[in-house]
């Protein structure tokens, strides 16, 4: 009934407008109709789409235009697609940061770092200008915590909150293969944690991770046989996941890659489900021993449009090295990229 | 209560237009919000690692809906138990290819998918034909699945009808979604004809013919054909590859309509097995403008057609019995 009315008087939402940088891309390419379709914010949020690439990919980002129209998706209400950072950034309500230097054969990770550095900073700049007041981040392009650290101090202005980096890949990765392992639905597995870098320093932490099973949620402590398993193969398995797909795709994530950033938006916006979390880079702010001043993945519970960490869960001894090995290197990173700025 | 998972084949799955497809079904654009799937992901061994690579995506992407995949180089595997198969495998045209050898190799290709299908697949499976030629390899497909019901046998001529919306909607500057009722016959080719005789804009006065709102019948007679017609070469010329997110997202749109239902007033475009309707020859597979309920598509009747529609929907139909005629002769 209340459907009923709603579409007599077609109450209509504003749309939203959606930024996308290195949209000529693989992970643009898959994100675009992901975004398109309403899978990041609802199926009644119509959205305006902003993508942005550097000027030899323009005409690919002119084709993706082109297929996005003829798609003739009813949310859709505009397609810009431009080089022109202004124009991609104007009044932009969320920014999905994809485009980044890649890394190439040959390249120590120093250059890699201060391209990417150089790209952050002028990113911030921008955005800072021309987003909206309330502009959401989400930093995806590696190292994706460091390049959202030096946009978070190019952009003073941006709210720290509003400033985050992508783990939600690995969450659901982890996620996915504690599924596999015990032979239940993915969606019945609970409370996992990406703790620190979105790198092969992750820490993919199962000690308040769930199953709901018939008899209510249970540890997955309880429920793997193999605790040395969980330890140990489990923790490498998602940490080097990235590099498992490289290897048989010859190309890195993409599909799975949009497909969390959507996940990661849609429970930003609309709110984690109900006796869950998930797993956010955001800026530190000192909660479990973890030093300001980086950005790092968290276990966090989102509502009203905001994410808040989870206090209070145990930390054991095993868990303690990890999460400050993680530390340690965004702290290394973070030096890294200061360094680049001073060149 | 969860509905039991439906069961759905993508060949061609370690492609383009499979790796924008398969999140799509996963995440229920196909079928539907509240319908769980396993995917059945089949190609040839020469793509069996990318394949892999793909199913191990889809696992790292922990969709709540996707209730399992199979991803396999095994024909048997691939069509045992499905209810709907999305057949984007075949054999492209290469630089120096004549159409026969094309033809050929696709003809071969789709005798024995449907061998595979009619045996396998679950029964009141729905097929969709992507792959070109798409119309005369579904016609293929039927010729070769003789027990699989005829009116579930289908081209994709939805990414055309899409493509013609989008320029009316571009042309009027209205929302797309306020146009509808362009009809695509005929051949997924450039013979294709993109007829907006019937279409319509919904304006605060009302739904409008869109004739009468662009108001430049040489224009809708002319570049607007041809436009949509070389869509498919257009979009090559800017990725310097084939359309793989509109294509995929169509084909979406296809079974969703096919299954659930086309939205009242409103009619979609479906390469279908003529029945003679609109004076089409039968025995090829047309697009038509088609209504569907309760799983089944319906042609809508009684369109008037004049005659540059008529002289059009002739060529095209003359185009799909030549390729029959060059499929039929590569079979002996």
């Amino acid at each position: 009934m209340i459907i009923y009315l709603c579409n007599l008087l077609n109450i209509e939402k504003e749309p939203i407008r959606i930024l996308v940088t290195g949209a000529a891309g693989n992970i643009g390419y898959a994100i675009a109709p992901m975004i398109a379709r309403g899978l990041m914010l609802g199926p009644d949020q119509p959205m305006i789409l902003h993508l942005l690439d550097i000027e030899p990919a323009s005409k690919s980002l002119e084709a993706l235009k082109m297929e996005l129209q003829d798609s003739a998706f009813p949310l859709l209400q505009g397609v810009i697609a431009t080089t022109n950072v202004a124009e991609a950034c104007k009044d932009v309500n969320i920014a999905i940061l994809i485009g980044g230097f890649a890394r190439k054969e040959g390249m120590e990770r120093k250059d890699v770092m201060s391209k990417n550095v150089a790209i952050y900073k002028a990113q911030a700049s921008a955005l800072e200008r021309y987003a909206s007041e309330d502009c959401k981040v989400l930093v995806v392009a590696n190292p994706a915590n460091t390049n959202a650290l030096i946009f978070k101090e190019f952009a003073p202005s941006i709210p720290e909150e509003n400033i985050t980096c992508l783990t939600r890949l690995d969450h659901n990765r982890a996620q996915a293969r504690l599924a596999e392992k015990l032979g239940v639905p993915v969606s019945s597995v609970k409370k996992v944690i990406i703790w620190g870098n979105h790198s092969s320093t992750q820490y993919p932490d199962t000690n308040h991770a769930t199953v709901s099973t018939k008899t209510g949620d249970r540890p997955v402590k309880e429920l793997v046989a193999d605790q040395n398993w969980l330890r140990n193969e489990f923790i490498s398995e998602v940490q080097e996941r990235g590099a498992a797909i490289i290897s048989a795709r010859k190309q890195s994530s993409a599909l799975s890659a949009a497909s969390a950033a959507c996940d990661h938006i849609h429970d930003w916006f609309l709110g984690t489900p109900k006796g869950t979390w998930v797993s956010m880079g955001v800026c530190s702010d000192g909660s479990y021993g973890i030093p300001t001043g980086l950005v790092y993945s968290f276990p966090v519970i989102c509502e009203k449009g905001s994410w808040k960490i989870v206090q209070g869960l145990s930390v054991d001894e095993f868990s303690r090295e990890k999460m400050d090995d993680s530390a340690r290197e965004l702290a290394e990173e973070k030096a890294l990229a200061y360094s680049s700025l001073s060149v | 209560m969860a509905k039991e998972p439906v069961r759905v084949l993508v060949t061609g799955a370690a492609g383009q237009i499979g790796y924008a497809l398969v999140p799509m079904i996963a995440r229920g654009i196909m079928l539907g919000a509240d319908q769980p799937v396993i995917l059945h992901m089949l190609d040839i061994p020469p793509a069996a690692e990318a394949l892999n690579g793909v199913k191990m995506e889809l696992i790292d992407a922990a969709f709540p809906l996707l209730k399992g995949v199979v991803a396999t180089t095994d024909a048997i595997e691939g069509c045992t138990g499905v209810n709907v198969a999305v057949m984007v495998g075949g054999f492209p045209r290469k630089e120096g290819m004549e159409r026969k050898d094309v033809m050929s190799k696709n003809v071969s290709i789709y005798k024995s998918q449907a061998a595979a299908l009619e045996k396998h697949a679950a029964p009141n499976c729905k097929v969709l034909v992507v792959a070109n030629p798409a119309n005369t390899n579904a016609l293929i497909l039927k010729e070769f699945a003789p027990s699989i019901p005829e009116k579930n046998i289908s081209c994709l001529t939805r990414l055309d009808h899409n493509r013609a919306l989008g320029q009316i909607s571009e042309r009027l500057s209205v929302p797309v979604s306020d146009v509808k009722n362009v009809i695509i016959w005929g051949n997924h080719s450039s013979s294709q004809y993109p007829d907006v005789n019937h279409a319509k804009v919904q304006t605060s006065a009302g739904e409008k013919p869109v004739r009468e709102l662009v108001k430049n019948d040489e224009y809708l007679d002319g570049e607007f054909i041809s436009t949509v017609q070389q869509r498919g070469a257009a979009i090559i010329k800017a990725r310097k590859l084939s359309s793989a997110l509109s294509a995929a997202s169509s084909a979406c749109d296809h079974i969703r309509d096919w299954v659930l239902g086309t939205p009242e007033g409103t009619f979609v475009s479906m390469g279908v097995y003529s029945d003679g309707s609109y004076n089409v020859p039968s025995g090829l597979i047309y697009s038509f403008p088609v209504t569907c309920r309760n799983g089944e598509w319906s042609i809508v009747q009684g369109l008037p057609i004049d005659e540059v529609s008529r002289k059009k929907m002739d060529l095209t139909a003359e185009e799909l019995k030549e390729e029959k005629d060059l499929a039929y002769s590569c079979l002996s």
